[in-house]
């Protein structure tokens, strides 16, 4: 009888996986320095090498790890180019014979971390690339993501989850999968399920109840106003463009929204100012901007002559212009495209709508260095292969530097 | 996870009463019922395990401070404690507080005046270097200005400084506790990424340019510059902005702010460096400790050493990505003019133009030479090759055409068929 293949995330074994899940999560705040008192070396090694193997490409055969993995460590070392123009490099040798009396307190850069690079090669991988750009909850969804063919590398398809980006290459997920990919679940408890049942059997009587009333008549009230002074136009632009001022300072957040059809109506207010102006000819935002820019326009070019004072400025300047239509972008560019992924509830989506991130996702967010990316687009560019630097080692791994210094020797052969 | 003590968070107060600090050990953390039933089950589990127990216990306890993020901040393990308490945040902080603040437009960041007096206290609070070397503290300016930016977009608001979050030191930023040479380092924030753009694109500077001014590497930022090109191209082709996406990733990362040298408010303020631009790569070469006699009246210079390990190791003034600013410290140090110092400038632009518009040159000359046939589906291109390609057994792969005893290996079995570029 074959083996029982072992759980993904088992709790008897605890394992780190690439993964955004909470066992990932419980493994990771429950790992331990290795034990090297009581185990021999070959035992620390080996388990120093389960472990890692794990976590880093465990849906490669090991065979093939081997084959990838490299002795040679990729390191920078940061250097400063005032020190570069100052010295070359002969005062390190200038000993007491060159006239050097004291010895000066030289600075000892940190240590770089050798030992956390050994998966470096797998960090060039496409799969893994894409689960490190924040694509993906995880490695074997980035690489089902490259297999069904939702992955551009350089503009082309790339079907191949094993594919060696090179440094310059530009990968693309498609956004609807990151979306999903990265969202909250869709799931509903037994519980919500059944508030929703009891509100709609409370809607449906309450309809039996009292049948459906015609709307009552509202007539449409004609506002009979005169044309608009100068003096109040000016005072009217004014207060939208503070207001415009507000929207540029902060960050349009969840809210934006509300905020944006407030900012809707104090335009709609303002160009209500004008009689001629009927609601179809300025349906959308940019033909209102438009309309009061021409009729403003037309405003100051005829300057009327009891109120000098309004005639000498334009009613708007060239700088509140800019601001003006800039919000307007702004405004229009991220309510159209919030709204594009969080319609009010859409049972089609596949994450649960209005949008947000998946649970524990914050606990994993991070972007290392070698990535450069485009959150918008859902795009990166792998800018160079991981490097370990002075204190630092960029192959995110979640081990403590004993284990991957045991695990690098286990890969040199010499056991 | 090695315990973290919060001893530099306790203000004086709670630190001079043992009794309340006591008290104050877990406020954080909500000590919860062990959910009996998971949310889709409706009966008790009856064999429930010791480690399924410990697990859900650590998830209703220290973990469930990880499930959702932080607004507007990071939220790593590695800035907790063993009891689930937030590490840098002051006694009269809460979760709850914080969030109806973000939700009211308001964003918990602690005054920046207030952190460095507070570092100032601890006494670790040294003066920013300006130069590349020193990693943590370029990341230590960048987040104490991202805590500025946070802050300037705040109204102020006379509010007890207790409930607000400072911002993070190297630790809150280990997504692994173990592992502590790895942390969470800044994203270039949106604005950032807009400018680099603005500069490149509108502005025509060069690559360099962009890269010294910014204090962004020169592969980040062609990578940025592509990227927003192609994120313009998405809008004017009207496909979709994964926004809601964009705001909750950037939210949750620690960024560089973009300080805007033209805005009033940021008079007098230097552009934050976002990581070093002068990274030298360690040649193998120099891997190996050499032990090379030299009399002690030599001048025993750069060049020499990298020429004792290799000969053709060239010094770090010439393998460094900015040979340029090396160049121009030395100019400024032998005294120059400004006018001559910018002509020397001028001269060295000009030549490295020219040297790639050769290069450019050449590359076009080469496609011109070609013949191309245009054809339905494909076009048919026509190069000129050698016989020599083929090497001296014949065998080399760089050879053309089929021969004989040479099988193509391309429909082989065991040969890798994944390709190992893609064509930009």
């Amino acid at each position: 009888m074959p083996r029982k293949k072992p759980r993904f995330h088992s709790l008897k074994k605890l394992n780190v996986r690439q993964d955004w899940s909470r066992w990932s999560l419980y493994s990771i705040s429950q790992l331990r320095a290795p034990n090297v008192t009581t185990k021999t070396y070959f035992q620390q090694k080996w388990a120093a090498k389960a472990s890692t193997r794990a976590y880093h490409g465990e849906q490669l055969r090991e065979k093939k790890w081997k084959r990838q993995f490299k002795r040679s460590l990729p390191a920078v070392v940061p250097m400063e180019h005032k020190y570069l123009a100052r010295y070359d490099g002969s005062e390190q040798a200038a000993g007491r014979g060159m006239g050097a009396d004291s010895e000066d307190k030289k600075r000892t850069p940190p240590m770089t971390p050798y030992m956390q690079m050994t998966y470096y090669p797998l960090e060039r991988r496409l799969d893994t690339a894409i689960f490190r750009a924040l694509f993906a909850s995880s490695v074997r969804q980035a690489r089902q993501f490259v297999v069904h063919g939702l992955v551009n590398v350089n503009g082309k398809k790339m079907i191949y989850p094993g594919y060696q980006l090179n440094p310059g290459d530009m990968f693309q997920v498609e956004p609807s999968s990151v979306m999903f990919a990265t969202g909250a679940q869709k799931t509903r408890s037994s519980l919500a399920r059944k508030i929703t049942r009891e509100k709609a059997a409370a809607r449906a009587e309450e309809r039996e109840k009292n049948p459906a009333r015609p709307p009552p008549h509202t007539s449409a009230v004609e506002s009979t106003r005169d044309e608009p002074t100068p003096a109040e136009l000016k005072k009217h632009m004014q207060a939208l463009i503070e207001q415009v001022d507000e929207l540029l300072e902060e960050d349009v957040k969840a809210k934006d929204k509300q905020k944006f059809r407030s900012f809707r109506q104090s335009v709609k207010k303002a160009i209500s100012l004008w009689k001629t102006a009927n609601p179809e000819t300025i349906s959308t935002l940019d033909t209102q901007f438009e309309f009061l820019k021409t009729q403003i326009a037309e405003r100051s070019a005829a300057p009327s002559p009891k109120d000098p004072s309004a005639a000498a400025e334009p009613l708007i300047s060239e700088e509140d212009q800019v601001k003006l239509r800039s919000a307007f972008e702004k405004l229009r560019l991220e309510t159209e495209h919030t709204s594009a992924w969080n319609p009010k509830r859409n049972n089609a989506a596949p994450y649960a709508t209005p949008w947000r991130p998946r649970d524990y996702m914050s606990a994993f967010a991070f972007i290392p260095r070698y990535l450069e990316v485009n959150q918008n687009i859902c795009a990166a560019v792998y800018l160079r292969h991981p490097v370990a630097r002075p204190g630092l080692a960029e192959v995110p791994t979640p081990f403590h530097i004993e284990t991957g210094q045991l695990a690098f020797n286990w890969y040199l052969r010499r056991r | 996870m090695p315990p973290r003590l919060r001893s530099c968070n306790l203000s004086p107060s709670t630190a001079s009463s043992p009794i309340s600090s006591n008290a104050s050990v877990r406020p954080q953390c909500i000590s919860q019922p062990a959910r009996s039933l998971r949310e889709f089950s409706q009966s008790p589990c009856p064999q429930t395990t010791l480690r399924r127990r410990r697990f859900y216990e650590w998830m209703n306890g220290p973990g469930r401070q990880l499930k959702e993020p932080l607004p507007s901040s990071t939220n790593y393990l590695g800035a907790y404690d063993r009891y689930g308490n937030l590490v840098r945040a002051g006694p009269g902080w809460s979760r709850e507080k914080a969030k109806q603040a973000a939700g009211g437009e308001d964003q918990p960041a602690m005054k920046v005046e207030e952190v460095k007096a507070d570092t100032d206290a601890d006494g670790e609070a040294t003066k920013v270097p300006e130069g590349q070397e020193d990693l943590d503290a370029l990341e230590k300016a960048i987040r104490e200005g991202e805590a500025e930016e946070k802050e300037a977009k705040t109204p102020p608001k006379d509010e007890e400084h207790d409930s607000k979050l400072p911002p993070e030191t190297a630790e809150d930023l280990r997504p692994f506790p173990l592992n502590q040479y790895f942390r969470s380092q800044p994203v270039l924030s949106e604005d950032l990424r807009e400018a680099i753009y603005q500069r490149v694109k509108r502005d025509g500077a060069t690559v360099s340019l962009a890269s010294v001014e910014f204090g962004v590497s020169n592969e980040r930022v062609g990578a940025v510059v592509r990227l927003k090109q192609m994120e313009k191209e998405w809008v004017a082709q009207g496909k979709h902005l994964a926004i809601p996406y964009s705001k909750a990733v950037l939210d949750m990362l620690p960024t560089t702010p973009y300080v805007d040298s033209i805005k009033p408010a940021n008079k007098g303020k230097r552009p934050i460096t976002h990581e070093p631009i002068n990274d030298l790569i360690v040649h193998p070469a120099t891997r190996q400790q050499l032990f090379v006699p030299v009399s002690e009246s030599r001048h025993f210079t750069r060049v020499d050493a990298g020429k004792a390990f290799d000969n053709n190791l060239q010094p770090a003034d010439a393998r460094i990505p900015h040979p340029e600013l090396v160049q121009a410290e030395r100019e400024l140090a032998q005294g120059l003019s400004f006018e001559e110092r910018r002509r020397l400038a001028e001269e060295r632009l000009a030549k490295e133009q020219a040297e790639k518009r050769r290069i450019e040159e050449k590359k076009q000359e080469e496609i011109r030479a070609q013949k191309v046939v245009p054809q339905r589906r494909w076009d048919f291109v026509f190069k000129d090759v050698s016989v020599d390609a083929v090497g001296r057994d014949g065998r080399s792969h760089k050879g053309v055409g089929w021969r004989y005893g040479v099988p193509h290996d391309d429909r082989k079995k065991s040969v890798v068929k994944i390709p190992t570029k893609v064509e930009a």
